[in-house]
């Protein structure tokens, strides 16, 4: 799966590329679309829904894009499932207690109490709180969003407070997501100095040598059988890079 | 003549010097021939057994338009002949004596003349308005509507062409308690006056009362424009006569401000619209005015306006609906008389119903009727929320859901938090799912922010 080229390591196949892509698409509809009908007092959310052709044109469009998103999202975590369970895949992003570790650790050595970041492996503590928030909170709004799209059928089973408690989980959660993406994300993946102007990774598939040993140096001792614990032979290829 | 003239007022002054006859009457030599009897009370019985007094009015004759001829001249009789007639009735002496008139005023001033003269005897005589012996140039009767009165506080009535017989005859302690008492009758009578009278034609009524409803809008023109948008007049203009007009609420001789009486307001409605205003009388509204004399609780008006109110079935007057209650349900003030809330209404706004209404107005159409505080409250038979068998009542309630959600059962109308802001008592679930997103969202955020701005200064400090 992964190649190792002149200075570059293949970190994503094409098919988790489509998938982060549609997945940000869907996303993005999804928040123009629910955002404006929470925030349905504002001129700004108001000139969106007239511009998509009215109240119920955008329910519809936020309603079957959020469709698409549980056709992303379901099969993902079922394949994964599968994968992990019978396909022995790695489960690298399965939260481990070393992520709660490494970020403490990174927080200190921000603040000077530390020599070295967190060695990371595969995914590092920020990707694994992006995926399993988008893995958690999507379920949350699948189920939540269903509730509230068949409101009658949803109270034949259930008492009737769950479905404000739905429409109270399903807005307030969205506002978080969109909040976490915007913020962190985008952060990340965008202004991050190490990566601005951007993060190319999710386009390319491959990530360079420099930035692995730097940011995933426990997956690439792995990978490459080496050892890059003592503080040598770290400092060695970061010289080489900066030079 | 002037001979005869000073004579006749010596004669008067020598023959009646108790009567008080003033010095500028004049009676002729062969009037006080007729003088010497008439002015001594006796009485005339006619057939159908009715007495008239004979006696002569001295004084109110000297002052008549009249004073300069003679007794004979109308009456035909002198001091030789003096025929006994007989009539049947008062009247119909008047109608013979009153043809006189007509020998010397050959020619009719106004077509009302010609027309009142021409059903004569039946109708009205000249006498009727302008007097007999106290007759006087007309526009000396009386000033101003007095002048228009003078005819008109008779018992006169119009026939319509369908038969129809309105009185014309106008109680002035009427006129003078009306809005309008300053006006006078041209004012909203445009075409009469003094000199004119024309005679006009119509075919009913109705159609009059019509016609007339049009003098309104000279002077309220605001009004009147705001009707042409009203269902009334629409109602009109595609043939319904019965449609009312200004008049029909506001009255026409007794025209008073409208604003005054809420109670006297919902009642003018009641006329054409009976079983809505007997349903309106049982609500809480319509209970509190009339039982308590309650002037806060809105009338028809407050919610159908009053002169441009439309169609309540239409869409569009469906969708205004909830700012109608608002009006009043919004209101702190107001509402605190009453230990209500302020809050239904916004918890209708911002919910699914009040959110969907509102981009529905601003996209200027309904696609689906949307439920407003009517479906659930009701319209005309509005009752307190904890009234029993009130129609909020979760029973009740889930048949006006199924109105538009044909699948709800028993437990959908829970999903509606009943105008309460969630809270522990109301909602608990919602409140607390409110409440921990109120936590953490500005705990993530801010700890996310702040990870960020560690690692921008670390990557600065490292450089």
């Amino acid at each position: 799966m992964k190649k190792f080229g002149d200075e570059y390591i293949r970190r994503f196949s094409s098919a988790r590329i489509i998938e982060h892509w549609l997945n940000a698409i869907v996303f993005a509809v999804l928040v123009l679309t629910g955002l404006s009908q929470k925030f349905h007092d504002y001129s700004a959310a108001q000139w969106i829904v007239m511009t998509l052709g009215g109240i119920d044109a955008t329910r519809i469009i936020h309603r079957y894009t959020g469709i698409i998103f549980a056709g992303l999202t379901i099969p993902h975590i079922l394949a994964a499932s599968f994968g992990f369970l019978f396909l022995k895949w790695q489960p690298s992003i399965i939260i481990h207690k070393n992520d709660f570790r490494d970020a403490i650790v990174n927080i200190r050595y921000y603040l000077g109490l530390e020599e070295h970041p967190a060695r990371c492996d595969r995914f590092d503590y920020k990707q694994k709180f992006e995926y399993w928030g988008v893995v958690v909170g999507g379920i949350l709004m699948i189920v939540t969003g269903a509730l509230l799209w068949i409101p009658t059928v949803a109270a034949r089973f259930l008492p009737g407070e769950f479905i404000p408690a739905a429409k109270a989980l399903h807005t307030n959660e969205a506002l978080l997501a969109f909040l976490v993406i915007v913020i962190w994300h985008i952060y990340n993946a965008v202004f991050s100095p190490e990566v601005f102007p951007i993060d190319t990774v999710m386009f390319t598939g491959k990530i360079s040598k420099e930035r692995m040993i730097h940011e995933h140096p426990l997956e690439y001792e792995r990978l490459f059988g080496v050892s890059l614990k003592s503080p040598e032979d770290e400092n060695a290829p970061e010289e080489r890079t900066t030079t | 003549m002037l001979c005869r003239y000073v004579l006749g007022i010596l004669l008067v002054l020598a023959a009646f010097p108790s009567n008080g006859f003033s010095a500028e009457s004049s009676v002729s030599a062969a009037d006080q021939t007729c003088m010497m009897c008439h002015s001594q009370e006796q009485d005339l019985t006619f057939d159908a057994g009715e007495k008239v007094s004979l006696k002569v009015n001295t004084e109110e004759l000297g002052r008549s338009v009249h004073r300069i001829i003679s007794c004979s001249d109308c009456h035909g009789f002198t001091a030789d002949q003096h025929p006994k007639r007989t009539f049947k009735n008062h009247r119909q002496y008047t109608a013979f004596s009153a043809k006189v008139c007509t020998q010397c005023h050959v020619s009719h001033k106004t077509k009302i003349h010609e027309k009142l003269l021409s059903q004569s005897p039946k109708g009205t005589v000249c006498s009727d308005c302008h007097g007999f012996h106290s007759i006087q140039r007309a526009r000396e009767l009386s000033k101003g509507n007095h002048y228009c009165l003078n005819c008109h506080q008779r018992e006169l009535s119009i026939t319509f062409k369908t038969g129809e017989k309105q009185s014309i005859h106008i109680n002035e302690s009427i006129l003078n308690i009306s809005v309008h008492k300053n006006l006078s009758c041209t004012d909203c009578h445009f075409g009469f006056s003094s000199e004119e009278h024309p005679l006009r034609i119509f075919k009913s009524k109705r159609d009059y009362s019509i016609a007339m409803s049009e003098s309104c809008r000279r002077c309220h023109f605001d009004k009147y424009s705001r009707t042409l948008e009203g269902i009334h007049y629409n109602l009109l203009t595609h043939g319904n006569l019965n449609a009312p007009v200004c008049t029909d609420c506001h009255g026409a001789h007794s025209v008073y401000s409208g604003r005054k009486e809420k109670l006297a307001n919902a009642k003018k409605c009641e006329r054409c619209h009976p079983e809505v205003y007997k349903v309106y009388t049982q609500s809480v509204h319509g209970g509190a005015l009339i039982l308590e004399h309650n002037e806060d609780v809105p009338i028809c008006s407050d919610c159908h306006k009053a002169h441009d109110m439309t169609d309540p079935r239409t869409t569009d007057f469906r969708n205004a609906v909830p700012q109608m209650c608002g009006n009043c349900h919004a209101d702190k003030d107001l509402m605190k008389k009453y230990g209500l809330s302020t809050a239904v209404v916004d918890t209708y706004l911002q919910d699914f119903h009040g959110v969907t209404l509102k981009f529905y107005k601003q996209q200027g159409k309904s696609v689906k009727p949307i439920a407003v505080c009517i479906d659930c409250h009701g319209i005309h038979d509005i009752t307190k929320v904890n009234a029993p068998n009130a129609p909020m009542i979760k029973a009740n309630l889930v048949k006006r859901c199924q109105k538009c959600h044909p699948a709800a059962t028993a437990n959908f109308p829970d999903s509606w938090v009943s105008h309460y802001k969630p809270s522990l008592k109301k909602a608990p679930l919602v409140y607390m799912i409110n409440f921990g997103y109120k936590v953490f969202i500005p705990f993530m955020i801010i700890g996310l922010i702040l990870q960020i701005i560690l690692h921008i200064w670390r990557y600065a400090v490292n450089r």
